[in-house]
C-alpha cells in the first residue's frame, strides 16, 4: 500500500499528463457527438456573441461588395418574376380539391437568409457559423447556398446559431452533375486551395470540355436540382485508369462569403421516411 | 502576484489575437500560425509541473472551443507543456535556486531559439497530424507543418525580441 502511494506521488505528473491527454483524445474521437459539439463549439452563445462582434467590424469593409451582389441578384430575380408571371398568365390554373392537401412542387422550397459570422478556409476541415438557428426554422441537414452557388450543409444547430460544413471540408461530398449531359459524381475538396475541388467517378467515355458548368444533381434531399457548383478548370486521365481526374473551380468565393441562404425543403421528412421504408 | 496578473493578461491577449486575428490569416492559402503556444513557452521555469499541464489543457480547450476542433489543441498543447522541462534541460543549465522566465536574456540567444523551434515543431506536428487524422495526404501535411511552424517561430521570436529585460 505504501509502495503504491509512493508510486502515485512520484509519478503524479506523468499520470496527470496521461489523464489530460486521454480526455483530449476522447474529445477528438467523440467529435461527431451532437450534444458535445454544441456545448463546446462556436454554436456556444458566448463565443458566437464574440464572433458576431468581431464580424460587425469586418463586415463593414465588405458592405460594398455585398451591396453590388444584392442589387445584381435583385434584378435577376425581378426578371425571373416577370417571365414567370407571363408563363403563369398563359397557363390555366387547375382547381381540384386534392391540390389543397399537398404542397405544390413549385413551393416545395423556402429560403431562410442568414449572415456568416465565423468562417475559415485554411484548414483541412473548415466550418462556417451562421447567425440563425432553431428559432428561425433551421434544422440539421438543410442545404446552404450563397448568391453564386452551393456553400454546404447544416451540421449542428443551437437556438440562435448554426454551424455549416462547407464544401471546403474533406468530410463531405456533394453530388453534382454536368449541366449539359446529366452525368453525375461526388465533389470533394482536396485540402489545398479554397478555390478548387475535385470531381470523382466520371467515367472515361463521358464527353465534356473545359469551362463546362456543374450543377447539383437533386438526388439528395438537401439541394434541389440545378444550383451551380462550379466549372471545369482542368482535367486529365491516365492510360490505365477508368475515371477522370477533374479539377473544378468552385462557384462560391469562400473567402468573401458574408450572406447565405438556407434551403428549407418542406417535403424532406416525408421523402426520407419513404426512402427508409423502402430500404428495410 | 505581479507575475500572476501578467500571465492572466497574456493568456487573454494571446487567445484573442489567435482567435480573432491569426485564425483568419490565410497567408499563401493554407498557413495558419498558432502563437498562443507562446503562453506555455513563457511560464517560469520552476513552475510546478502539474500547474503547467493544467494551464496548457485550459488554454488548448479555449482555443478548441473557438475553432470547432474539439480536443486537438488541448492534446497538442498538453504534450508540448509536458515536454517543456525536458527540452529546457537539454539546451540550458539553470542555476540552483533561480527561477527565470524563458527569454533571449535568461537562456542566451542560441539556446532560446533552439527551445522555441523544438517546442513549436512538436506542437505543430502533433496538431496537424491530429487534424488530418490519417497519413493519406502526408506530403501536404508535412508542407503545412513546416510552413506554419516557420511563421509561428518568426512571430514568437519577433514578439520576444521586443520584450526588454
Amino acid at each position: 500500500m505504501r509502495n503504491l502511494i509512493n508510486f502515485l506521488i512520484q509519478y503524479s505528473v506523468v499520470i496527470l499528463f496521461l489523464v489530460l491527454e486521454v480526455i483530449s483524445f476522447t474529445l477528438i474521437v467523440n467529435n461527431q457527438d451532437y450534444q458535445k459539439s454544441v456545448f463546446l463549439s462556436s454554436s456556444n452563445s458566448v463565443i458566437s456573441g464574440m464572433y458576431e462582434m468581431s464580424n460587425s467590424v469586418v463586415e463593414f469593409f465588405k458592405l460594398r461588395d455585398a451591396n453590388e451582389n444584392l442589387s445584381e441578384e435583385n434584378t435577376a430575380l425581378k426578371n425571373e418574376i416577370i417571365s414567370l408571371r407571363n408563363q403563369l398568365s398563359t397557363l390555366q390554373p387547375e382547381k381540384t380539391d386534392s391540390l389543397l392537401f399537398r404542397i405544390p412542387p413549385e413551393m416545395e422550397y423556402e429560403f431562410i437568409s442568414a449572415k456568416v459570422i465565423n468562417n475559415s478556409t485554411n484548414k483541412l476541415q473548415n466550418y462556417i457559423t451562421l447567425n440563425k438557428g432553431l428559432r428561425d426554422g433551421i434544422k440539421v441537414d438543410m442545404g446552404v447556398i450563397g448568391d453564386e452557388g452551393v456553400v454546404g450543409i447544416i451540421k449542428t444547430v443551437s437556438d440562435k446559431f448554426s454551424v455549416v460544413i462547407p464544401v471546403l471540408n474533406d468530410k463531405i461530398k456533394i453530388n453534382c452533375k454536368f449541366k449539359k449531359n446529366n452525368y453525375s459524381g461526388p465533389l470533394q475538396w482536396t485540402g489545398m486551395d479554397y478555390r478548387y475541388a475535385e470531381l470523382k467517378d466520371i467515367a472515361r467515355h463521358v464527353e465534356f470540355s473545359l469551362g463546362d458548368s456543374l450543377i447539383t444533381s437533386g438526388f439528395t434531399n438537401t439541394f434541389p436540382e440545378g444550383i451551380p457548383v462550379g466549372t471545369i478548370e482542368n482535367f486529365n486521365i491516365k492510360e490505365s485508369e477508368a475515371y477522370y481526374n477533374i479539377k473544378v473551380k468552385l462557384a462560391v468565393n469562400f473567402r468573401t462569403l458574408s450572406h447565405v441562404k438556407v434551403i428549407n425543403y418542406k417535403n424532406y421528412n416525408e421523402q426520407r421516411i419513404l426512402e427508409k421504408a423502402a430500404e428495410e | 502576484m505581479l507575475t500572476v496578473v501578467q500571465n492572466i493578461l497574456s493568456f487573454i491577449i494571446l487567445v484573442l489575437v489567435q482567435v480573432l486575428a491569426l485564425n483568419n490569416i490565410q497567408f499563401l492559402g493554407f498557413i495558419n500560425p498558432y502563437i498562443y503556444i507562446l503562453f506555455i513557452l513563457s511560464l517560469p521555469v520552476k513552475l510546478p509541473h502539474w500547474v503547467t499541464l493544467l494551464l496548457a489543457f485550459v488554454l488548448g480547450l479555449t482555443i478548441d472551443a473557438f475553432s470547432n476542433t474539439m480536443g486537438m489543441h488541448a492534446f497538442a498543447t498538453v504534450l508540448a507543456a509536458f515536454s517543456r522541462n525536458g527540452i529546457i534541460k537539454l539546451f540550458t543549465s539553470i542555476e540552483e535556486g533561480s527561477n527565470p522566465v524563458p527569454s533571449f536574456y535568461t537562456f542566451g540567444v542560441g539556446a532560446y531559439i533552439k527551445y522555441v523551434v523544438f517546442m513549436v515543431l512538436l506542437h505543430h506536428t502533433t496538431l496537424f497530424l491530429l487534424e488530418a487524422f490519417s497519413f493519406a495526404n502526408i506530403w501536404l501535411i508535412i508542407f503545412k507543418i513546416i510552413l506554419s511552424s516557420f511563421v509561428t517561430i518568426l512571430l514568437i521570436l519577433g514578439i520576444r525580441s521586443f520584450n526588454r529585460k
